[in-house]
């Protein structure tokens, strides 16, 4: 019997990484991990960048911190702790989901065939993760907004 | 096993994991420790002025630090972005590839990073 030649027209590339509707809270969770890892190397990248000006001099250092200690500025950084915080919290999460912990017991599949280990725990440390985001976002901006 | 052979990459796929967990967590703990260092110690603002940020070039304990932040955040970031981009496509040259770019953009952030730690510790301050 002949094979059946592979349909390579369901690839949906970058649209369905993107695409964080079909499968529930674990998708979002999943989306949020690989976009806040991609922000936060494009940060370190950016950070490494910008202290490297230290070595131009008092008078450089200071230019370039006047560029960020700007509204924008403490803006961004503000959603880098967030998405540091976020990106830290659920891969612990990840961690533990990675090595059997929090998963439950594998059970017969009956209808309507939720998966056993998007349980109640994983679903907890994803809104955990979340709301640890909210707290820092909030600590931060009280700190760079809130005065010297 | 021969075909494992043809593959260029010399780690296994669990082992690489391994490493970035284990990056993962070294890099929370030391970034923990360098943010408390900008904010617990002195205003913020006045920890980024000149001779502060110079002073902490010149700390050894601190240079370790930056330097462990360095390498644990490129290892985890780089590898990070090596998974994503082989998520999205798969072939032996698109894999081959993204593995050689991704080492050779840690190789190159680190040694950028290690050229301002070892110049900044060099400067003196007035």
């Amino acid at each position: 019997m002949e094979r059946e030649i592979a349909d390579r027209s369901n690839r949906e590339g970058m649209k369905g990484w993107l695409n964080p509707g079909r499968y529930g809270w674990e998708r979002v969770s999943y989306w949020l991990q690989r976009l806040t890892g991609v922000g936060l190397l494009a940060y370190f990248i950016a950070h490494i960048y910008e202290t490297s000006n230290i070595t131009g001099g008092p008078a450089l250092w200071e230019a370039f911190l006047e560029l960020t200690q700007s509204s924008l500025g403490h803006i961004i950084l503000i959603l880098v702790i967030g998405m540091c915080v976020f990106h830290s919290a659920n891969g612990i999460r990840l961690i533990f989901a990675h090595g059997g912990k929090g998963l439950g017991k594998p059970g017969r599949p009956d209808y309507p065939y939720d998966a056993v280990s998007l349980n109640y725990r994983q679903k907890s440390g994803i809104w955990i993760a979340l709301i640890l985001t909210v707290v820092a976002m909030l600590y931060g901006a009280s700190v760079l907004f809130g005065g010297e | 096993m021969e075909a494992n052979k043809t593959h260029m990459a010399m780690l296994r796929e669990s082992q690489i994991m391994k490493i970035h967990y284990i990056t993962a967590i070294g890099a929370l703990f030391v970034v923990a420790v360098h943010i408390l260092m900008r904010i617990a110690i002195m205003p913020y603002g006045m920890s980024l002025e000149y001779e502060n940020v110079i002073a902490n070039y010149q700390s050894i304990p601190y240079i370790v630090l930056l330097e462990s932040i360095l390498v644990l955040v490129s290892i985890h970031g780089f590898n990070g972005m090596r998974v994503i981009l082989l998520e999205l496509r798969q072939s032996k040259r698109w894999e081959d590839g993204v593995t050689v770019l991704t080492i050779a953009a840690m190789i190159a952030l680190i040694a950028y990073g290690t050229r301002t730690i070892i110049i900044a510790n060099g400067l003196g301050v007035e």
